[in-house]
Order: C-alpha cells, then structure tokens, then sequence
C-alpha cells in the first residue's frame, strides 16, 4: 500500500472529467460541478490534493476555517507543493470577510514561496464555477498561449539598419544588398563601406559600430 | 536556499522599471515604492504600460473588472502574448476595483467569462498576483522584485544611458526582435561596442544581455540572417 498513493499522484482524469478526493463526496462544490456538466471520479486515496483535473493541474482547496483557525495548513500547502512537482499546482483560497485579514500573508506564503498558483474564490459556489471553467476550457485553443509565429526577418534586420543615424531606407538597401547580414555589416571595413554609401557615411558607419559604448567606464 | 536567514539583514535595494504611460495612473504607487518600499524606480518609453522587476519578468495591472469585460479580450491577448515574447516571465496584478470616496464598495460580480479567462492565462503560465489597491500593488511589485533579486535575476546595470551614442545604441537594441527594454539596458552596458555584440557567441548574448539561452539564440541567429534584398525591395 506505501506506494499506491504516489502512482495516483500521476492520475490525469480524461477530458470533462476531475478526479475527487473521497471527502468531498455530498458537498456543495461536488454537487455544483456536476450541475456544470464536469464528470466527478473519487478517489479514497488522494490524501495530499482535492482535484486533479486534465491537463496535468490539480488543485489544493483552502477553505477559511484553514485559515483563521490556522489548521496546519502551511505545512499541507508545502507536502502540496513538493508533491505536485509534474503538475501546474493551483491553490483555491477562500477569501471571505474572515479569513480577509490573513489574505496577503497566505498569498506570499502560496505564491512567493512557494511558486504555486493562487486563485481566491468566496466560498465552494463560485469554486465549482471556477474549477468547471478550467475543466472545460482545456479543450479549447488557449489564446493567450504563445505563439510561434514565424515573421518574416527581412524587414526587421532593415529596420535595424536604420537605427544607425544617417542611414535611411535607400542606403539601408544599399548596405544589405553588400553586406547581407548585420553581423557582416558590423564586421566591415571603412574602405569596404565606401563605395556603397560614400566616405563621409562609410566613416561615420564604421565609428558608430566600433565606438566605445559601454556605460560607466 | 538561506531565505529564512536573510530576512535579518536590511532589505536590499531593488530596480524597477516603469512605462512612462503608468505615469498618471501610477503617482501614488511610485511614490510608495520610492519611499516605503526604498525601490529605485526609472522611468522610461516600454511599449506598454508595465514594469519590469527583474532581466526575465514583466508585470502589468489589470482591475478586476478590466479582465471581467469581455470587449477587452482582444487588447489582454495582444498584451500579453506581447510581453511573453519579450519575457520569460510574465505577471498579473489584479486589482480590486477603486469606488469613489463616499460610494459604497460595489461587491464583484463573478463570472463564466471572468473564470474562462482567469483559468486561460493561468493555463498560458502567467502569474497572477492579488492586491486591494495601490498600497498593495507596490508592495508586491517590490516583493516580486526583491525575490527576483535573491534568485540572481535582479536588474544589476544602472538603469540609465547617458549620451548621444550611448541612447543610439539603446534605440537599436531594442529593435532586435525578442529584446526587451531591459535586455538592451544589460547589451548598452555589458558590451564595449556594438560591433562587439554583433560578432559575440551565443553564451556571450546571453551573459551580457542577461537572458535566456533560447532568447541569446535567437538573437544570435537574427544578427546572421542573410537578408534578401529583392524582396524587401518589391514588398
């Protein structure tokens, strides 16, 4: 039996699906949930999370009697924490008129020291409205993600150039057409700058990359 | 990791730069990070209004009912996905909304589409951080700032160029794609030239804009593109 309750720890529940701890069975949140369409699956030996939802993110639940009475939360926070090493750890606070005073130091606690994600929530009610977001929405494209989004470099190295002052569009062109890359272009000589933009600009290219510009020497 | 030990000594002094747009929204809150908070705060042009508290991390401040609108979702997805190309770290304050002296505290009023968004950017990785007000929004600035600090991430070159080519060189750092203000503030400072840190390897784009090895990558790579000036021509 030791190590069945680490092998749950890596149970992802199928999409629309959340994986209960046993003791939340009958409550308001559970009873909510499934009123949002989100399938519940307990689990009796889930002792150091609440949910585990899909997606790899579970989710710690503390509630306002954690907080104000003090109930050796910190330290299930922390068995949380080391526990959810390969999941996105959320932690759902109750922020309530009550517990409303330790709210700052239980979110430096959860966020500043412990690198975990703190979402407050006023009670069960808007948790279960929360959680069945957060179960749905992971079937969706997510708009925020970062996309990799190829752009095309040409006009950006262009607009490099001519930050160089005295260098607009046309001898811009005319530096890339013989020096195709910026680092080639930084590399090259006065003598080879000259006959494609002039002495006086091939002097005056040449010093702006070569002059010494690093601060507080 | 001494953290606990630390907490005795005097808190170091942070860097933290600000959007010069968070100016007129911001008054009080510089004020609490300059005075309460003993942050060096500068202010410069960032293309959006936010702050940067250390080389990886970017923060903005959003009201509660900014993310609740659902006409601004558009503007958040372009901000964000803006600031998590330019940072490693991106976070959120969100701040309860201010009520006029006098009117009483409208509660909030949650919704499907607060949730949706709320469960999106934590999905995408963006931290997000509570605050009551200004008071508060300082010092988690400051905190953020100071964590950062203790992770070896900290702003560590002055926050300031001074001179004409020195501000040149600025401007067109920071038109290298993925480069971020403060990333250009470490090249200015770190590199002796620019030539310097266009024929510099990877590792040396890293150790002198202090950033990540994917970002010194790709700013490698950038400054070796071979250009096609056809193209550009025509386009």
């Amino acid at each position: 039996m030791e190590n069945k309750p680490a092998a749950l720890l890596n149970a992802v529940p199928p999409y629309g699906h959340v994986i209960a701890s046993e003791k939340w069975r009958e409550t308001t949140l559970i009873h909510n949930l499934k009123g949002g369409g989100v399938k519940i699956l307990f689990e009796s030996e889930l002792s150091l999370t609440d949910f585990h939802l899909p997606n790899k993110s579970c989710i710690l639940y503390v509630s306002e009697c954690d907080i104000v009475a003090g109930n050796n939360y910190k330290r299930k926070l922390v068995r949380y924490r080391n526990a959810s090493s390969s999941f996105q750890g959320l932690v759902l606070v109750e922020r309530t008129r009550l517990s409303e005073q330790f709210f700052s130091a239980v979110q430096k606690f959860v966020v500043f020291d412990l690198g975990l994600t703190l979402l407050p929530v006023s009670g069960q009610t808007e948790a279960s409205q929360l959680i069945a977001q957060i179960v749905h929405s992971g079937s969706r494209e997510n708009p925020f993600r970062r996309s990799s989004s190829s752009q095309l470099l040409d006009p950006l190295v262009l607009a490099v150039v001519q930050q160089v002052p005295g260098v607009g569009r046309i001898k811009a062109l005319a530096l890339l057409q013989n020096f195709s890359s910026l680092q080639q272009l930084s590399s090259a000589t006065i003598s080879e700058l000259e006959p494609v933009v002039g002495p006086a600009a091939a002097r005056h290219i040449h010093s702006f990359f070569h002059k010494h510009a690093a601060a507080g020497t | 990791d001494a953290s606990a030990g630390e907490s005795t000594a005097p808190p170091a002094s942070v860097c933290i730069l600000v959007d010069s747009r968070c100016l007129s929204a911001s008054v009080d809150l510089m004020t609490s990070l300059r005075q309460r908070h003993a942050a060096a705060v500068h202010v410069c042009s960032l293309d959006g209004s936010y702050f940067i508290v250390s080389n990886r991390t970017a923060v903005e401040r959003h009201s509660q009912s900014d993310l609740a609108a659902q006409q601004n979702r558009k503007r958040l997805v372009e901000r964000v996905r803006g600031l998590q190309r330019l940072f490693e770290r991106v976070c959120l304050i969100v701040e309860k909304d201010r009520t006029k002296p006098g009117e009483a505290a409208r509660p909030f009023q949650r919704t499907r589409y607060y949730d949706n968004t709320l469960a999106a950017l934590v999905r995408s990785g963006v931290r997000l951080l509570w605050s009551d007000g200004t008071e508060q929004s300082a010092g988690l600035l400051a905190d953020l700032a100071r964590l950062e600090q203790r992770k070896g991430q900290g702003i560590s070159v002055p926050l300031e160029v001074k001179g004409q080519h020195r501000e040149q060189a600025l401007q067109l750092y920071l038109s290298l794609p993925s480069v971020s203000h403060v990333h250009a503030l470490n090249m200015c400072h770190n590199f002796s030239s620019i030539a310097q840190l266009m024929n510099s390897s990877i590792e040396a784009i890293q150790k002198g804009g202090c950033m990540s090895p994917s970002r010194a990558e790709e700013v490698y790579r950038f400054l070796r593109y071979s250009c096609d000036t056809f193209l550009m021509k025509t386009s």
